[in-house]
């Protein structure tokens, strides 16, 4: 069983302390790598070099940049509903923090061990929409709201597919085994518990993406939408909407929501890898490299995706979601649920 | 079925763009990384004009004859010089371009007399000013006073050249004429054709041999 933080300090206080720190620096370290690796990427489709002049291959670009934002006066309009203003960027920053600290990247360390971190992870996802729509909502601009409110319907509508394709994995590992064997041992299963999701697919010696390709793909789309990705990034389409929610926001307060974008897709991609990449599992390396390994790889892809596809419209959206997402994921589960019963 | 073969193209469609866009990323960047590296001009690019280093008097050879500066559609070349004291030929003393008004038409390149007007390959100009004087004299300033100083050497000798020449060619004709004077003398005054061929035979002969000799040796 995975040792938490707690345990091997000692203390709760500093394990809260260490823990805050560490996931805060994971974070930053991930905006600033997801940042150059996205021009990167973009830059590589279309036949350019991407940043070049900052550092060696531009690798300090995004660091400059950052200084310029911090640096950037704060401007706050007038109209603005100031709590909510003031509030949405750390509702959106804050549940990201938590949501991080509940991955499951180690065999044999974490910084929480909760048997319900799968209901979590997805609770703390919840949050950004409040966040995003509190922003819209505060700015006291049309643009800011008519993308607070896309990305509110967004948002909710792929929550559905999201969780039932998680559901048919949970409904997997419970029944693969009622119990698995680690080291000396032997640990009752919790199908929501992300330390046991992985150790059910390091158990059975197979990843469940190939038990679950459909769910895998849904999966992987519903994250698409959730972290508000191309192609569905409606709720901050430039073209039309300036910038959607963040319109009136700048300096920190802006890079915040980045930072929560940013954030929202590494523990979007991390969940991911717990659900169908076996986690922490592989040869040779330890188990942290091998997470992150896989959820780097699962990032690529999605900005791959990015600089794909166009942006959908917004029926167009709407229409993917409860006409493919929904139907496909929910007959995803009865086949599962059938399967697993029968045999 | 429909519906599901839908899905199942859209899938399919989705994974060829995927594809085509991985393949583009793995392809050589086609960027120029411009102030690191020169651009590849084509051959007909046009910018600003210049004036032509002859490689035989190692500057222009512009004589401020004015073609240029009157054929100008834009009225932006400037040109002031004449003769030279010590030399013959006439030299350019100030030739200036507004490049700002310029529109690269080059009717001063067609109309150049002693061709000595290019476009250039400057590509990354910037005027500072509303009006963008270049100086088109100025790689040539320095070097003018040797100029000056060689082109009379030069001068001097194509003129000893042609008295050399000039003198061969009385020498010649002098000897020509002693010979017709002593062949009238022999003949009495018979066939005076028969003498004028080898005097035009001789005269050329007598008279080249000194010129090519001058000229391979200046």
């Amino acid at each position: 069983m995975p040792k938490t933080l707690a345990e091997m300090l000692g203390s709760p206080m500093l394990a809260v302390a260490t823990g805050l720190g560490g996931v805060m620096g994971l974070l930053s370290f991930n905006a600033l790598f997801c940042i150059y690796l996205e021009r990167k990427i973009s830059a590589w489709i279309q036949r350019r070099m991407g940043p070049m002049e900052v550092g060696f291959h531009g690798m300090l670009q995004t660091v400059a940049d950052m200084v310029k934002l911090l640096g950037k006066q704060l401007i706050t309009p007038k109209g603005i509903d100031k709590p909510l203003y003031h509030l949405a960027p750390l509702v959106v920053f804050a549940p990201v923090v938590a949501g991080t600290s509940l991955m499951a990247f180690s065999g044999s360390f974490a910084l929480h061990h909760i048997d319900l971190g799968l209901v979590l992870v997805f609770t703390f996802g919840g949050f950004a929409v409040l966040g995003i729509f509190m922003a819209g909502w505060g700015s006291n601009n049309k643009y800011a709201l008519l993308g607070a409110m896309r990305s509110v319907a967004q948002n909710i509508s792929y929550e559905i597919p999201l969780l039932l394709s998680a559901l048919s994995v949970v409904m997997l590992t419970t029944s693969m085994g009622r119990t698995v064997t680690v080291g000396d041992e032997t640990v009752a299963v919790q199908g929501l518990n992300l330390f046991h999701i992985t150790m059910v697919q390091m158990d059975r010696n197979v990843w469940f993406i190939v038990l679950q390709p459909v769910a895998a793909i849904l999966f992987f789309i519903a994250v698409l939408a959730e972290t508000n990705r191309a192609p569905f990034d409606i709720p901050e389409a430039e073209s039309e909407l300036v910038a959607g929610f963040h319109t009136e926001y700048s300096g920190m307060r802006f890079a915040l929501f980045f930072f929560g974008e940013y954030s929202n897709m590494l523990i979007g991609c991390m969940v991911a890898t717990t659900l169908f990449f076996g986690g922490w599992s592989g040869p040779l390396l330890p188990g942290p490299v091998w997470f992150f390994l896989k959820s780097y790889a699962l990032m690529a892809v999605m900005m791959w995706v990015r600089w794909t596809y166009p942006r959908l419209r917004f029926d167009q959206l709407m229409r993917f979601c409860w006409m493919v997402m929904i139907p496909l994921s929910i007959v995803n589960l009865l086949v599962t649920a059938f399967f697993l019963k029968v045999f | 079925m429909a519906y599901l073969g839908r899905i199942l193209h859209g899938f399919k469609t989705l994974l060829t763009g995927l594809r085509i866009t991985g393949r583009e990323s793995m392809r050589k960047p086609v960027t120029l990384t411009y102030p690191h590296v020169e651009p590849k001009l084509t051959g007909a690019y046009r910018s600003a004009i210049k004036l032509i280093r002859f490689e035989e008097m190692d500057s222009h050879d512009c004589v401020a004859c004015l073609a240029c500066e009157q054929i100008c559609p834009s009225f932006c070349i400037k040109i002031d010089g004449g003769k030279i004291e010590g030399i013959k030929k006439k030299r350019a003393t100030l030739f200036e371009m507004d490049f700002a008004l310029c529109s690269l038409c080059g009717l001063c390149i067609d109309v150049c007399p002693t061709d000595t007007l290019e476009y250039s390959r400057l590509y990354d100009e910037a005027g500072y000013d509303r009006d963008w004087n270049m100086d088109l004299l100025e790689e040539f300033r320095d070097f003018e006073p040797t100029f000056i100083e060689q082109q009379r050497e030069r001068e001097e000798k194509e003129a000893a050249a042609k008295a050399a020449k000039k003198a061969a060619a009385a020498k010649a004709k002098a000897e020509a004429d002693a010979k017709k004077a002593a062949e009238a003398e022999k003949a009495g005054g018979d066939a005076p054709k028969s003498g004028d061929a080898p005097k035009s035979g001789e005269a050329p002969k007598s008279g080249d041999a000194p010129k090519s000799g001058e000229g391979s040796a200046s």
